[in-house]
């Protein structure tokens, strides 16, 4: 399956049970809006945990309908993402989103050695572009959470991304594992990385996905491009999916994608029991909304 | 195509421009042996340089006739050495080959940065043609004498060595297994990171035209069968016409072995230098002697 823009992830909703979703620290304008918007379109269903007062003159003062959706008070932040989190741990919801908290207080119940999220996988961040100039959908991992991903961790992010886009419908998902150049290059750990990656995946060593690289940014979106440099591969001109080699190049191409290119975006973390929601402040309100979409849509 | 190192030595016999050759220390039986052999084949000219008297001796012992060869004499392996590289330098010879001298002492001059006979910054490795009746073709297989544990910057090197002589047989694009002990990827196998790296080397055009595939067990890179049973999805398909060794421990037991218990024969030369250096074991067979000259001469610039 080939998706194009980020609002047919709604389809993928279509027929199946309504996910849960548990804000924590729900008392903040910008994901309490993205969230109730959600709710009426019956995208989640929705629990929102904090200041009950507050989350209730935010959603009036935004003119949103509050009615019949469950609030737990609760004015302490730390608690909050614990009350959270153990809602999830307990699969009384099926998606964590991030309100008025700070991240580490969050990560920190998420990593909970008791009652939190952790299922021995790497926690990874997964976005996901509608770009104008693209044939499809495409993913770019990790922007926000490795730093500087060792080949072990990147076959983590690998197999999290993976699983995340079969969920999506996209079965044999391309991977483009980027360089700076096409070429291996003993100096350059990424291109070395890259065709350890290439072999492990010819060796079925990692699954449900066709992985190739290096490819220099170029290569792995336009085909064109490879064909100029004489590149053979399945992966150019079509990847599905941008495996980063550190958070630096991650975090700079994701931007550029938002702000040049006026790319929609959507990500989740995963890795976690359940997806989760965390995106910054600096996340437009549509962005949110579709992030809240695809943490719908990939959530068990 | 060249299939056989019979099929070899027919085809480097009797060219109009022969190859000459300086044999550096040359008074002894083994090496004398063949070279009588490929001069009588009209293979090669040769030149003698060693101990004039202790030559005469061998010959006589031998019952060579020593009207075949040029003999200079010289006073000791050091000064052959040096004599002979230099007349392959100037160009006076075309191939150059040990005699009793110490492969050390003879590699020193081989390897000197002004005077010896190394291409610009090239690796210096060996490659060996081997002929065995239960293969289907010829196995070129490397390094069995010179490098005992090849970076990665020296596998490429031996991958390219080998391609370029299988190229010389007539083989394009051969098929390159790049072996191990399994078919696996794991990071903490140096070899087999290598060989991802060149894998992806060769599709990227980094390393000439070639299918390589590894890392791969002797029997994924040899046996169709295994591939067809193990399953695994690998272009060089149990057909390598090359194989390429982790270690020089790894390869010098494995053509050993296909010597003594496979009845297998070999042509093998160090690669690197500016012209063919034929360097052999004293435990190779009359036949193996012969066809390592045989080599030399299809890989010497002349003829070509």
């Amino acid at each position: 399956m080939t998706l194009k823009k980020l609002s047919e992830l709604h389809k993928l909703l279509d027929n199946k049970p309504f996910k849960r979703l548990v804000l924590a620290a729900a008392h903040d304008s910008q994901s309490l809006g993205a969230v109730l918007k959600a709710a009426a379109d019956r995208i989640v269903q929705p629990v929102l945990i904090g200041d009950e007062k507050e989350i209730r003159r935010l959603a009036g003062e935004a003119n949103q309908n509050i009615e019949g959706i469950k609030i737990i008070n609760e004015h302490d932040v730390e608690k909050t993402s614990e009350i959270a989190v153990k809602m999830v741990h307990n699969r009384e919801a099926d998606v964590l989103m991030k309100g008025k908290v700070g991240t580490s207080t969050l990560l920190k119940h998420i990593l909970d050695k008791n009652w939190g999220l952790r299922t021995g996988n790497l926690l990874s961040h997964f976005a996901i572009f509608e770009v104008k100039t693209y044939h499809k959908l495409i993913a770019v991992t990790d922007v926000a959470m490795n730093i500087a991903p060792n080949l072990r961790e990147k076959i983590s992010i690998i197999n999290n991304s993976v699983s995340c886009l079969n969920m999506l419908g996209i079965d044999m998902p391309k991977v483009a594992v980027l360089g700076a150049v096409e070429m291996v290059n003993e100096s350059m750990q990424a291109t070395l990385d890259a065709a350890l990656l290439s072999k492990m995946n010819q060796r079925d060593q990692i699954k449900n996905c066709i992985i190739d690289g290096p490819l220099a940014f170029d290569n792995a979106i336009s085909l064109e491009s490879a064909i100029h440099k004489g590149i053979k591969s399945e992966v150019a001109g079509d990847t599905d999916l941008l495996l980063m080699p550190d958070i630096e190049v991650g975090n700079v191409l994701y931007k550029s994608l938002v702000f040049f290119a006026k790319a929609k975006v959507a990500s989740v973390i995963l890795g976690a029991a359940a997806p989760i929601v965390l995106t910054s402040r600096s996340d437009s309100e549509q962005a949110k909304y579709d992030s809240l979409l695809l943490a719908a849509a990939t959530a068990k | 195509m060249i299939t056989s190192l019979e099929q070899l030595a027919e085809i480097v016999k009797d060219r109009k421009d022969k190859p000459r050759m300086a044999v550096t220390w040359a008074q002894d039986e083994n090496t004398l042996g063949a070279v009588e052999k490929a001069v009588k084949a009209n293979m090669i000219e040769a030149w003698l340089f060693g101990d004039r008297s202790r030559i005469e001796d061998i010959a006589r012992k031998l019952r060579l006739d020593l009207d075949l060869f040029k003999l200079q004499h010289v006073n000791n392996e050091i000064e052959a050495a040096q004599e002979t590289v230099r007349l392959v330098k100037s160009g006076e010879a075309d191939i150059l080959m040990k005699g009793l001298i110490g492969t050390d002492k003879f590699l020193k001059a081989v390897l000197d940065k002004e005077k010896g006979l190394m291409k610009p910054k090239a690796v210096l490795s060996y490659v060996c043609a081997v002929d065995v009746p239960d293969y289907h073709k010829l196995l070129f297989i490397t390094d069995t004498a010179v490098l005992p544990f090849p970076d990665l910057d020296q596998k490429v090197a031996m991958a390219e060595y080998a391609i370029e002589m299988a190229g010389k047989f007539g083989i394009r694009k051969p098929r390159v297994a790049l072996i191990g002990a399994s078919e696996k990827m794991s990071k903490h196998f140096q070899n087999a990171v290598d060989y991802a790296v060149m894998c992806k080397m060769a599709e990227r055009g980094q390393i000439s035209p070639c299918i390589m595939d590894g890392p791969l067990d002797i029997f994924l890179a040899c046996d169709k069968k295994s591939v067809e049973i193990k399953g695994v999805d690998t272009p060089v398909g149990g057909d390598a016409d090359i194989l390429l060794f982790p270690s020089l421990e790894a390869c010098n037991p494995f053509y050993k072995g296909l010597m003594l218990f496979g009845r297998g024969e070999l042509a093998g030369m160090l690669m690197g230098t500016e012209v063919p250096v034929v360097l052999m074991s004293r435990s190779e067979s009359e036949k193996s002697k012969f066809y390592c000259i045989a080599l030399s001469c299809l890989m010497s610039g002349k003829n070509n």
